[in-house]
């Protein structure tokens, strides 16, 4: 029994050997030598450059935005799909679901094409500025607000779908006792539905922040060569200056930004498992 | 419209209540008064309607036709926060973000109250369901039992004119199920106060209730004391879910004479017509068994069952099988007597083309 459990499980073990432990250690001594092969800290040290910080600062700024506009537009959303009278509930639920399914790098694309200078959009939005009166034309795209939106689209099922496992989950009869105790519809959502569904909360925060502060492709995409996040200095680093020490180090921020941010969310999400993760 | 008589405190006028989905649950002309102080019961087999009944009470559903009155006031539309009444529910519904002490002091702080009088209200309530001491645990370390325990703290909390209690002892095992129901018919007699009982436990409804409300088909079959409604039940439904019985067809000869099983027998009922179909209901344990000679009829025992108090008889007269309750034991085969005195005999108009399921 025992031991049949044990080789089923080898494979497993094999891949995350070859492809996961593997390639971190590569990364940590990587990260901890110099072009020479010698022990340094030296790349910690560099990294230290207020431009560095700044891109990282960056990052993990729009990280958080966009993932507090994906909470904003998540929350109602995933209430609404949970309401009970809802017809036609598996339907909404696979229109969320089915961009998941294609290639973000593809939906990037398509919104590239949407917002630029002769796209669907941005000369929409031009031929109504015109009729105003608007002598000039805005731009949509190669902005802060364009990655943002890139973004923000990208990870938006990310934190529908654990919100609505919470919220779905969630008895029914807990709302009706606390209405049956007096609240008030307003008075339900904030002492029961709310606090009930903090681990989902977690749960879509930690699914979409983590990939937001990693992001680089949607950057360049829609950001321009001059946008630069934390995810693309990495790639840079390895694929154009090809500082692969350097790179390292750099990765090893990001990880321990990771955990730290995994490591708080856990503390919210432990509870029955309320999300994904 | 005029004022309600004022004992009630609450009453159910023509109340309907229709689902698309079909009849289950549904409610067809529901006309119950409910007095202060009072342990009423609504019994019935799963889909009967009770339930829904207890949910326009509490105001979470709206009746299709009909209207809800509470101390003589229109209440049909008030939602259910605003409602005198608090409800225990089936799987207790507790909250489980909170811990026991803030479960049971729910109410109290939408209510505003000031902290002391919280405090007091919550140590009270454990007091009284016997978990003192259990206000920092957190609810899902309690068992089914303590989980049931705090939600009828936290309903009662609220000092309720009625309490709503939906099959609250349904997820029990039996031993905890009845000493529950002891407990529950005492706070009820402690508090004062209502308690709307919804069970499909015809036992339990004869423990606790003052009355008792039997549904079927969203219709009330017969309402009125556990006394009554056992001894006096009257249709063969009411009769095979309270309690067992033996309900056979007879022919009504005249006042006071029926027919059944082969023989004429006394009985007491009248005004039933001359030589007209009717039920007939005997309990079992009204049957006496007897030496062959000395019975009113004969019959063969098939089976024997030990349940303890008594035995179980499945015995074979002419066309029908009695089942019987004595605490004498026969062998299967021995031919035997049974009788039974007019009292004991009940007669009711016959139910068409439904044979009354075993409760």
């Amino acid at each position: 029994m025992h031991r049949s459990q044990k080789s089923a499980s080898l494979p497993f073990i094999v891949w995350m050997v070859l492809f996961t432990i593997v390639p971190i250690i590569l990364v940590i001594v990587y990260a901890l030598q110099n072009g020479g092969g010698d022990f340094t800290l030296q790349n910690f040290v560099d990294f230290a450059d207020p431009i560095y910080i700044n891109v990282l600062l960056r990052s993990i700024g729009i990280a958080l935005l966009c993932t507090a506009v994906c909470l904003l537009i998540g929350y109602p959303t995933a209430y609404f799909l949970t309401h009970k009278g809802l017809d036609k509930k598996g339907i909404l639920i696979l229109l969320f679901i089915i961009p998941m399914w294609m290639n973000f790098l593809v939906r990037t694309y398509a919104w590239l094409t949407l917002l630029e200078s002769n796209g669907l959009i941005t000369s929409t939005v031009n031929a109504i500025r015109h009729l105003f009166g608007a002598q000039d034309d805005v731009r949509l795209l190669y902005n802060y607000g364009a990655v943002l939106m890139g973004m923000v689209y990208n990870y938006l099922p990310f934190m529908i779908l654990p919100l609505y496992t919470a919220l779905d989950k969630m008895d029914k009869k807990v709302i009706e006792a606390a209405e049956d105790l007096g609240a008030t519809k307003f008075q339900v959502f904030v002492k029961v539905v709310l606090p009930l569904s903090l681990p989902g909360i977690a749960s879509g925060i930690t699914m979409v922040f983590m990939p937001a502060v990693t992001t680089f492709v949607i950057s360049r995409l829609l950001g321009g060569a001059q946008f630069k996040l934390f995810g693309d200095l990495i790639e840079q680093q390895f694929l154009f200056t090809g500082d692969w020490n350097f790179g390292s180090a750099m990765s090893l921020v990001m990880m321990a930004l990771l955990l730290i941010s995994m490591g708080l969310m856990n503390r919210f999400g432990d509870r029955e498992g309320g999300g994904i993760l | 419209m005029s004022v309600v008589e004022s004992e009630h405190l609450i009453d159910l006028v023509d109340l309907s209540k229709s689902y698309d989905g079909g009849e289950t649950g549904a409610l067809k002309n529901l006309n119950l008064y409910i007095r202060k102080k009072e342990f009423v019961t609504l019994l019935g087999p799963s889909g009967c309607g009770k339930t829904t009944t207890l949910r326009l009470i509490a105001g979470f559903e709206t009746p299709t036709t009909g209207k809800v009155f509470f101390d003589g006031v229109d209440v049909t539309d008030v939602p259910p926060h605003k409602r005198r009444v608090n409800t225990v529910f089936q799987k207790y519904a507790l909250f489980t973000h909170l811990n026991v002490y803030e479960n049971i002091a729910f109410g109290l702080r939408l209510k505003k109250e000031p902290q002391n009088k919280v405090d007091a209200k919550v140590k009270q309530m454990l007091h009284l369901v016997g978990l003192n001491g259990f206000e920092k645990r957190r609810v899902d370390t309690l068992s089914g039992g303590q989980q049931q325990r705090v939600a009828i703290a936290r309903a009662l909390a609220n000092e309720p004119e009625v309490l709503l209690l939906d099959e609250p002892l349904g997820a029990l095992d039996l031993k905890l199920r009845k000493e529950m129901q002891v407990e529950l018919k005492k706070m009820q007699q402690e508090l004062g106060i209502t308690f709307l009982y919804v069970t499909h436990d015809q036992e339990e409804a004869l423990t606790m209730s003052d009355t008792i409300v039997v549904m079927k088909d969203g219709l009330v079959q017969q309402i009125g004391t556990p006394t009554d409604i056992y001894n006096e039940p009257k249709n063969a439904f009411v009769a095979a879910f309270i309690g067992e019985s033996n309900i056979l067809r007879g022919t009504m000869l005249k006042d006071e004479l029926v027919n059944f099983d082969g023989h004429d027998f006394v009985c007491v009922d009248k005004g039933f017509g001359e030589n007209k179909p009717v039920d007939v209901v005997i309990r079992p344990e009204d049957l006496k068994v007897s030496e062959p000679a000395d019975g009113q009829i004969t019959g063969v025992v098939q089976s024997v069952v030990f349940k303890g108090v008594h035995y179980e008889m499945m015995i074979a007269s002419n066309g029908f099988v009695w089942k019987v309750h004595s605490t004498l034991c026969r062998e299967v085969g021995d031919t035997v007597g049974l009788s039974v005195i007019p009292f004991d005999i009940h007669i009711m108009k016959p139910t068409l083309n439904e044979t009354p399921k075993e409760a």
